[in-house]
């Protein structure tokens, strides 16, 4: 087994309402080295939730934030953002509405 | 399938939907009402339809999330459980289009029990025939010829209606805001305008082959060809499937409304609410319009409806719609928030919920 091939695994947490998709569980646990990778291994092991996140097209939905250890994506490398192995992404909505 | 006790035959069923979640209301008399929701709180439901065909009770639901994208889910238990679908409403990762909204799921067929038929923004045409499993988009709409010289109108570029004809396997209209009518008289495959005579006056030629902004069209219960339609600009009557319309404005104190509705016993007798540029009632009088004889005249009902001077109601495309009862019932819901209703044709009228979030559509079905 080449080890340099092996993905960091990254922790997930989901806000409420996506947690249908999972089960219930607020935090679940994918490997990826970005956060593109990250959220196709979550369309992978629960499928739905990359179009709950992103628009067909790729993008990130607006109202939909995706924090890298506390960093919003949108300020870092969007999508293309890396995660280090161990590392906690929070997937958040937007304050809207005042 | 779960049962639900309390929805017996012959129930009235209205399915409300509203910027904040849908609402179901059900009366075994039209007199009094039963309330049950909200279901998708904190969504908006632009449209929801309860589906009777081959014994089934499926309620598809048209949901549309602020934040996490737009499902039409569907429950066999009136609500008590939400389904997704296997393959929903999505178009091709990595394209151009994005999903904006769900404005309409229209059950087919009654020959087609597992057909049934989604129209959204940006506009296309998606068909399921496995009960709402999996959708499929309508190609030939998409690839359209004309398809990138349609402009959007205040509400998007939107797929708003959607009427399979009841009597032709092949023919279906649909109606897509600031675009027009369009008819396909070959199962889908090909599209062609439906918009002749009708108006476009915000354009240099208000009488373009396409480009009006048609608000809803219904179509006649036992001529398939008759189709009524209120307009951005007029109110129409097609008496050959759409090639060209009648204007039926005459007394109508404006061109302008979104919702038009039908009496399945008496179809010459049409329902519609027509609006100011203010998009409210034009007086002080919040107003129902009445024709019986397809469209020569019209009659404003106003027995049981709000006056004053604080009155301005407006009613969305879908928020009017008729039962298959005689005398016809007519139910109508605001964008502020109320849902009035008649059970004698729109003589007399009652407000049967207040306080409801802004009101995008309502449908009245008869449990079977």
């Amino acid at each position: 087994m080449d080890v340099s091939k092996v993905r960091a695994e990254v922790t997930v947490l989901l806000p409420h309402a996506l947690r249908k998709r999972t089960g219930n569980r607020g935090a679940v646990a994918v490997a990826g080295d970005s956060v593109a990778e990250v959220v196709t291994a979550l369309d992978d092991a629960y499928p739905g939730m990359r179009f709950h996140l992103c628009y067909e097209t790729g993008e990130l939905r607006p109202y939909v934030n995706i924090f890298v250890d506390g960093e919003n994506v949108r300020y870092l490398q969007g999508l293309q953002t890396p995660v280090a192995p161990g590392a906690r992404l929070h997937v958040i909505e937007s304050v809207a509405g005042g | 399938m779960a049962s639900q006790p309390s929805l017996q035959s012959d129930t009235i069923l209205l399915t409300v939907g509203t910027k904040r979640g849908l609402f179901f209301l059900t009366s075994p008399d039209r007199q009094t009402w039963q309330f049950q929701g909200p279901f998708f709180q904190g969504s908006r439901v632009f449209n929801a339809a309860l589906d009777q065909r081959a014994g089934k009770r499926r309620i598809f639901a048209a949901v549309n999330g602020d934040f996490f994208g737009s499902f039409v889910h569907y429950s066999d238990d009136f609500g008590e459980t939400w389904q997704d679908p296997a393959r929903g409403v999505q178009f091709p990762e990595g394209g151009e289009r994005k999903l904006e909204n769900i404005w309409v799921v229209e059950p087919g067929r009654a020959d087609e029990p597992e057909s049934v038929y989604v129209g959204v923004a940006p506009a296309s045409l998606w068909e399921s025939h496995d009960g709402g499993e999996t959708w499929q988009m309508n190609e030939a709409l998409e690839s359209h010829p004309t398809r990138d010289r349609w402009n959007p109108g205040a509400g998007g570029l939107c797929l708003h209606t959607i009427v399979p004809d009841y009597a032709n396997p092949q023919r279906m209209w649909i109606g897509i805001s600031s675009v027009g009518c369009m008819r396909s008289d070959d199962g889908g495959k090909s599209w062609v305008f439906a918009n002749k005579n009708t108006r476009a006056g915000f354009q240099p030629d208000i009488y373009p082959e396409y480009g009006q902004c048609i608000h809803r069209f219904v179509q006649h219960p036992t001529d398939p060809n008759v189709l009524y339609q209120q307009n951005h600009c007029g109110i129409y009557k097609s008496t050959n499937a759409g090639d060209d319309w009648t204007d039926i404005q005459s007394n109508l104190p404006s061109e302008f409304g979104f919702p038009i509705a039908l009496d399945s016993a008496h179809p010459d007798t049409v329902f519609t609410i027509v609006e100011g540029m203010a998009r409210q009632n034009i007086t002080e009088q919040f107003t129902v319009y009445r024709t019986t004889n397809s469209g020569e005249t019209w009659d404003s009902l106003t027995n049981g409806l709000p006056s004053g001077p604080a009155v301005g109601l407006g009613v969305l495309r879908h928020g009017m719609c008729a039962d298959a009862l005689d005398p016809v019932g007519v139910y109508v819901g605001t964008n502020t928030g109320q849902l009035f209703a008649t059970a004698d044709r729109g003589d007399s009228w009652r407000l049967i919920a207040d306080f409801l979030p802004s009101i995008y559509s309502v449908r009245a079905t008869i449990i079977a």
